[in-house]
This record gives structure tokens, sequence and C-alpha cells, in this order.
């Protein structure tokens, strides 16, 4: 009899599942298809063929897959090869808290890919649940003074590092990250700053006080560590976070994902400083095979005309890594932090790490989460080119994953004596 | 004074058109946008970034682009460079006598990345793209079991006849027959499976009916004898190389990524039957657009099990053409190519070559249209990817027409027609 096992059924989203077949017969070669459906119905697939080995079973941690999605042992490849039916749409969970994505696991005949996947039954069928919070964990509005965010706190009593969250230009909040943050053990804020409930609409300027204020709100938390805050932030959050990381003396680990080391064309206000932009010419823009907009040419000529100011003064900032997707093409953030790190070394600064990751993509997010190529940004009017190749890409979330836990563990947690 | 110009604005799909602008600001940066609806409905568009020089002109044909679907001097990007807007639709023209494609092209004043029609573009113009030329006759083909339409040159003829074959996409395609009876060839469209009362599935491939094709056209007045040609590509290529093999009436084949043995369905001649070299689905690979990649799929026609499977090419008589994409993402048949030439050669025989095209993809079309990245496919539930660079592809398809409709005038063509 043929079964499909996964342990453990139900998971936090950056945890590996553990997926078996048994019962096949020998070496006989099996269709193995995942699929999700998001919040908003839209489909995504996945695909992958394997050989059951000479006693009819086959075990993901240890097979290589023979074709579909990805090749090789990728014992999650299942999940971060996922693919939405239509082209654009970015896998995005919107309520973090009282549901999970279920992932349907098919085995099928090979024959069926020839015919039509959706009307023949699988051979035999399981549904797994990844969830983007741990119990206990809390969700609170984080809606005091001008601050517009999602609060999380980690479960039991305690006091945890505090951490704010910052993303590119979305409509709405991601939440999930700080989700899966605090469900790690970190009180994490994912902060809006602009689209998103009162906040305007279009990013005018990108006033720091906002920021400090959020930064501040985080350290009168009664569970939340002292006495500095970390960020974890991604694409244009990640021209916030060096900015309030070379501003503000409360943010003492920084984590910036292929962000730009220049401030793009939003000028940054901190009292009555007010930053250069660089400025970019969208006339460099390109346009990929399936019709995404490539952006990561539009600053070259801008970089050697600019003014020196719209580059952040990066060595006035406390210790932080860098995160980069060798591939990105949207941002060519390999060239903006290679500048961003040799200005450091030539003021003499010690305390920073880049992890260069070849094949990522611009979107590195928490483990498993599916490579999107490509998708609809707001008040663009072209979707955006994210690239990254499908295997590197996954193997760089993991590793990202854990190297950025690891990194506000020792940045953020003063005494060494504390548990997790 | 300000001016866009295309010209000629009604003209064969195969044919350049020279675009400019007069009187913009010195230096201006401008939007030159391509528009196209298909007869569904479907949209198509490209785009391209441009600097005016010092005295407000732009010339295609010399000035680079900076951005947009393609960089760098291209005077027909525009066109090669079209897009669907529904990710995964090919462009195919399907009514080929009585009208063109409409491409519509907007000048912008400056950098536009929306879509079309939310701005006012500065100009506007309107060009044609045509897929046959006044005096081209069109007759249906339903004799016997052929099922088909005949593209007649305008003129009393004799014409030389090529017979047009289409891959796994089945039904009619008419589109390259009408180009080539503007060219002055006689040119059968032929289809062989999904179209009116032919089977809905490829099941097998019956070379008899394609020999009742071959013997129609040379029955035809209009028709130069002793000898057609072939123009084939992909599933389509397969035949017209075992076409080559088998019929004498067959005397210049063009097989366009193709391979050089049977897959898939069996192949039947009179009494002869070649059984097919499997292919192996789980070795697919999806990349990260969601379109699957097939070339590692098919079995291997030099494997000893599969020698049955592998077409008698020195058998053939006449000349064949293979033309190659390198970067063929569906077959591998720059190797094919390679094992049918090197099976001619140690036959002591001489009339084959291959013309290889790196950056070029699987369906390498007529000059100028758009390469199509992957699309949806009869029989298939994901889009395949077909492979191609769009610069590279896009000159490739300039030069193989070229040179496939040189091979057919050297091959086919008698003393008396004038061509």
């Amino acid at each position: 009899m043929i079964q499909l096992t996964a342990t453990p059924l139900s998971a936090l989203d950056d945890e590996p599942m553990h997926i078996r077949f048994t019962g096949l017969t020998p070496f006989q070669i099996v269709f193995l298809q995942a699929s999700l459906e998001d919040e908003r119905r839209n489909m995504f697939h996945s695909y992958v063929y394997y050989k059951a080995n000479e006693v009819g079973e086959v075990n993901l941690k240890q097979a290589a897959s023979l074709g579909g999605d990805y090749v090789g042992v990728q014992p999650m490849g299942l999940f971060w090869s996922l693919k939405s039916e239509k082209v654009g749409i970015k896998l995005f969970k919107r309520d973090v808290m009282n549901s999970p994505f279920q992932v349907q696991l098919k085995l099928c005949d090979p024959a069926v890919l020839l015919t039509h996947i959706v009307s023949t039954p699988p051979i035999v069928c399981l549904t797994l649940e990844r969830w983007y919070v741990a119990p206990g964990v809390t969700r609170t509005q984080g809606k005091e003074g001008h601050i517009r965010g999602v609060l999380f706190i980690p479960p039991r009593e305690g006091h945890f590092p505090g951490v704010i969250d910052l993303f590119g230009i979305l409509s709405g909040l991601m939440e999930s990250w700080a989700s899966l943050l605090a469900s790690r053990g970190s009180a994490a804020l994912a902060l809006a700053y602009c689209n998103y409930e009162d906040l305007p609409p279009k990013l005018e300027k990108l006033d720091l006080e906002y920021f400090e204020e959020a930064v501040n709100f985080l350290l009168r938390h009664p569970k939340i560590l002292g006495p500095g805050i970390g960020i974890v932030s991604i694409s244009r959050g990640a021209e916030i976070g060096l900015s309030m990381a070379i501003h503000l003396k409360q943010v003492t680990a920084t984590v910036l994902i292929n962000g730009p080391n220049f401030i793009i064309d939003v000028p940054h206000v901190y009292h009555d400083q007010i930053s250069q932009t660089l400025g970019f010419s969208p006339q460099y823009s390109s346009i990929s095979n399936l019709g995404f907009i490539k952006l990561q040419n539009i600053f070259e000529e801008n970089k050697n005309n600019a003014n020196k100011a719209a580059f952040l003064p990066i060595e006035k900032a406390q210790g932080f890594p860098f995160i980069v997707g060798e591939e990105d093409k949207n941002v060519n953030s390999k060239a903006h932090a290679q500048q961003a790190t040799e200005r450091l070394k030539r003021h003499g600064k010690k305390n920073w790490t880049l992890q260069s990751y070849p094949g990522a993509g611009h979107l590195i997010e928490p483990p498993h989460s599916p490579l999107c190529c490509g998708s609809n940004v707001p008040s663009f009017h072209i979707a955006m080119y994210w690239r990254g190749e499908v295997i590197p890409h996954g193997a760089t979330q993991e590793h990202s994953w854990k190297e950025i836990q690891k990194f506000l563990r020792k940045h953020l947690i003063p005494v060494v004596t504390s548990r997790f | 004074m300000f001016q866009l110009t295309a010209t000629p604005a009604s003209a064969l799909a195969d044919e350049p058109v020279h675009i400019r602008v007069m009187g913009l600001a010195p230096l201006q940066v401008v939007t030159l946008m391509a528009s196209l609806k298909d007869e569904k409905g479907n949209l198509f568009q490209s785009r391209a970034f441009y600097r005016a020089n010092e005295a407000g002109e732009l010339d295609l044909e010399q000035d680079p682009a900076l951005g947009g679907d393609f960089v760098g001097v291209h005077p027909m990007g525009l066109f090669w460079s079209l897009k669907p807007e529904k990710p995964f639709g090919g462009l195919l023209k399907l009514e080929v006598m009585n009208s063109p494609f409409w491409i519509t092209l907007d000048l912008y004043d400056s950098v536009y990345l929306q879509k079309s029609g939310v701005v006012q573009p500065r100009a506007s113009l309107e060009l044609q793209r045509w897929f046959s030329s006044p005096g081209v006759q069109r007759l249906m083909i339903r004799e016997g079991r052929v099922r088909g339409a005949l593209f007649l040159p305008p003129g009393e003829g004799p014409f030389p006849g090529i017979i047009d074959l289409f891959g796994g996409i089945g039904g009619l395609l008419e589109y390259r027959a009408g180009l080539l009876a503007a060219h002055g060839f006689a040119a059968l469209a032929l289809a062989y499976f999904a179209y009116d009362d032919l089977p809905n599935q490829l099941q097998e491939v019956d070379l008899d009916y394609f020999e009742e094709a071959a013997n129609l056209l040379l029955a035809h007045p209009k028709i130069q004898k002793p000898g057609i040609g072939v123009i084939s590509v992909s599933k389509g290529a397969e035949i017209g190389l075992a076409m080559a093999c088998y019929l004498k009436q067959v005397v210049a084949t063009v097989c366009i990524n193709g391979s050089n043995a049977i897959f898939e369905v069996p192949l039947r001649y009179r009494d002869l039957v070649l059984t097919p070299i499997p292919s192996f689905l789980e070795r697919m690979e999806v990349n990260a657009s969601g379109a699957v990649r097939l070339r590692h799929c098919m079995g291997d026609p030099r494997d000893e099990l599969n020698q049955q499977s592998v077409l008698p090419i020195e058998k053939s008589q006449g000349q064949i053409l293979f033309i190659i994409g390198e970067d063929d993402e569906c077959l591998n048949s720059r190797d094919y190519a390679e094992q049918a030439l090197g099976q001619l050669q140690s036959h002591g025989r001489s009339n084959g070559r291959m013309l290889l095209y790196p950056g070029a993809g699987h369906l390498i079309e007529p000059p100028y249209g758009p390469l199509c990245y992957g699309s949806r496919t009869r029989g298939f539930p994901l889009p395949l990817l077909w492979g191609g660079d769009p610069v590279a592809h896009a000159a490739a398809q300039e030069h193989a027409w070229r040179e496939i409709l040189k091979f057919f005038r050297q091959h086919l063509v008698g003393s008396r027609s004038k061509l």
C-alpha cells in the first residue's frame, strides 16, 4: 500500500519537513505535485519526478529528483519552487495569526502530465500546514503617536531583543517576517512608512524622526530588552535602514538586504538636515523576456555625476552585515555593497560583514519562500524583475535566515546567559 | 518641424521599416512604443528609449536604443521585441490573404513606462505588415486525404512548389506559405493533425499522406516538375527529413530545429514501420518563469537500442539544409543535425549542410517575428520554453530567411522561370 508521510505535518514556515513515500514498486518513477492556494485564490504549483529505490521508497532527504522544478537532493524543494499559475503574482501571507498556508502534496501517475493534472485523481494525497507564527506569539497594532505598524512579541515571560522590519515599496504591510522573527525569539515591529492606513500614499520625503519614534517606542516596551534595537531591512527599506544606522545611536545592529548605498530619489530629513538624492535615469531600464522591468542600470550615469552627499556615510554607523543577492537584476546591489564596503575600509572600519550569494535574486526572504522572478508592484506600471535562480536562491534563504538570527542575538542580547 | 515617419507604412512582414523622427528638442529622451492586437484580441507591445541628436533628430537605422526592450542599434527592434501582455502567448497570423497585422507606433516625449493609452502620445502612426502580396492566390485544398491551403504567386507560372510543415502545434498555419508565394514560390501549407477531418492527436506519421500531398502538388498545372521543396520546423522538420529520405519527389528540404530520428510516435511508409525513440518526461526542467525545458527529455539517437528509429538520410536524393538555433531549449537540434550530417559523410554523400546560429532558439520564424520566449502549446499543461537571446535570434531569422530563399531558388528553379 502506497503511503505518503511528512514530519511534522504542521510547522513554522522556516522549519523543514521530512517527506517520504513507501509501498511503491522498486524503481518506480513517480510524479509529485505540491499545490497551494493563497488568500486571494491564486494557485501555486510545483512538480517533481523521483525514482523509488530497490525497496520501493522515496526519502526526500536522500533521493535526488530526476527532473521537474528542481534536480538533485532538495528536501524542501517542493516548497521553495512553488510557482504562481498566473505569471507575476508573488506569494504573500496576509493573515499571519489565524491561518497557515495549506500545501497539498499529491503523488500522481507520471503519465498524468500528458493529459490533465487537475482532473486525474492522485494516487495519494497529504495536506501540510505552514504557519507564520508560533503558538503564544502576540500581535498588537503598533499605533502610537505617528507610528503605523504591527508588533509581534514572542511567547512566555521575559525580555526580548527588539527588531524593526523594513520593506520596499509594497501595498499594505508585510507581517510575515516580523511574525517569524517573534516566533524565533525577537520582538519585531513590522513598520510601514507609506501606503498604509493614514500614511501618505506616495513617498515625498523620509522623515527619520518617524523612524526614531518607532525605535523609542520599542525601547519603552516593558518586554523589550535594551539598550539597542536591531533592523532587518530589504531593498528600499535597506536605504532607510542604513540611514537609521547612521543617525540613530539606539540602532546597534542592522541587516541590509539588497539595498543601495545612496539615497535614491526621496530625500531623508532628520531635524534640520535634508539629504541629497542621487536620482536615476529611467531611460536605461530594460525589459526582461517576460516583460518585467529591470532597473539595474538606471543609477550608473547618476553615480558618476552625483554629488558625493547623496551617498550614505556608512562609516558613521554601528556594526552590521550586508546580505547581497548576486544575481540581483533589480538594484545591482552587489555593486552598491562593494562601494559601501570600500568606503568602510577607507575609514578603517572593521565592524561589518558582506555576504554574497551567487544565483540569489532580489527578494531574499525567510527559508522555503518560493522564488518569485517578477511581480507587480504598486505605483509601477510594469511588473518588476526580481530574478534569481531557483536552487541557489532557496539555499541562500536558508543560510541567510540562520545568519540573521545569529547576528541579531550576538548584537542585541547584552548578557551571554540568555535563554532561547 | 516635428515629424514621425516610418517607411514603408505597408509592406510584407519580412521587409524592414525605416523609422525616423524630426523636430525634437536637442538631446531629448523619447520613447517609441509599438503595439499590436492579434486576431484574438491579445495585445503585444514593445518599447525603446532613445536620445535625439543635437539637431533634434532620431534615425533608428543609426541611433542606439538606451534601454527598454532592447539596447543598441536595431532598426527593427520594436518589431522583434514585441511581447504579449498575457505571458506565454505566441503571436500567429491566422488569416493571411485579406488582412495585415496592424502595428501602432507611438512616440512619447519622455521615458514612458506605463501601459499604452494612459497618456496621449505625442505622435502615432499605423503600419501594416502583410503575409501575402497583391496577386497571390489562395486555394483551399481538400482532395483525397490532403488538407491544406495552396498559395500561388501571380502570373502564369509554372512555379517551383514547396510544402510547408509546422510542428506539434497542429492545425494549419499559413503565414509562411503566404510569404513564400509573395517571393515567387507555389507553397502548400499542409496540415497533418488537429485540423478538419484529420486525426485530433498525432498517433503516427503516415508518410503516404505526405507523398499524396507531394504528388497532388506536382500534378497542379502551375507547379514546376519534376521535384518539389519542403520547408519544415520542429516536429514538422522530423517529417520533412523523412520525406527527403524516402520520397524521390522531394529535391530540396529545409529542416529548422528538427530531429534526425523518429520520436514519440511511429513513422509508417508503405510496409515500412520505424518505431519511435521514447521520451523521458521525468527529465523535464521547469525554469524560474514556470516554463518547461524539454531538451533533455528525448532519448539519444546514438544509443544502440535506438538505431531502428534513425532516419536513413543516406537514402536522400535531394539537397538538405539544416537551420539550427544553438539555444534551442526544446530539442538538441544541433546534435541531431550534426549526427545526420555525419551519417551522410560516412556514406560518402555531401548533399547536406547546416547553418548554426548561436543565441537563436527553437522557433526560428521569418524575419522580424517576435521572439517567443515560451508559450502554451497543445497537449501540455505548462508553457514550453523555446529559448533564444532576443538580439541573436532576430539576426538569425533575417539571415536564415535569405539563405532559405536562396537555397530554394538554387535547387528548385528550372531554367524557364524568372526569379
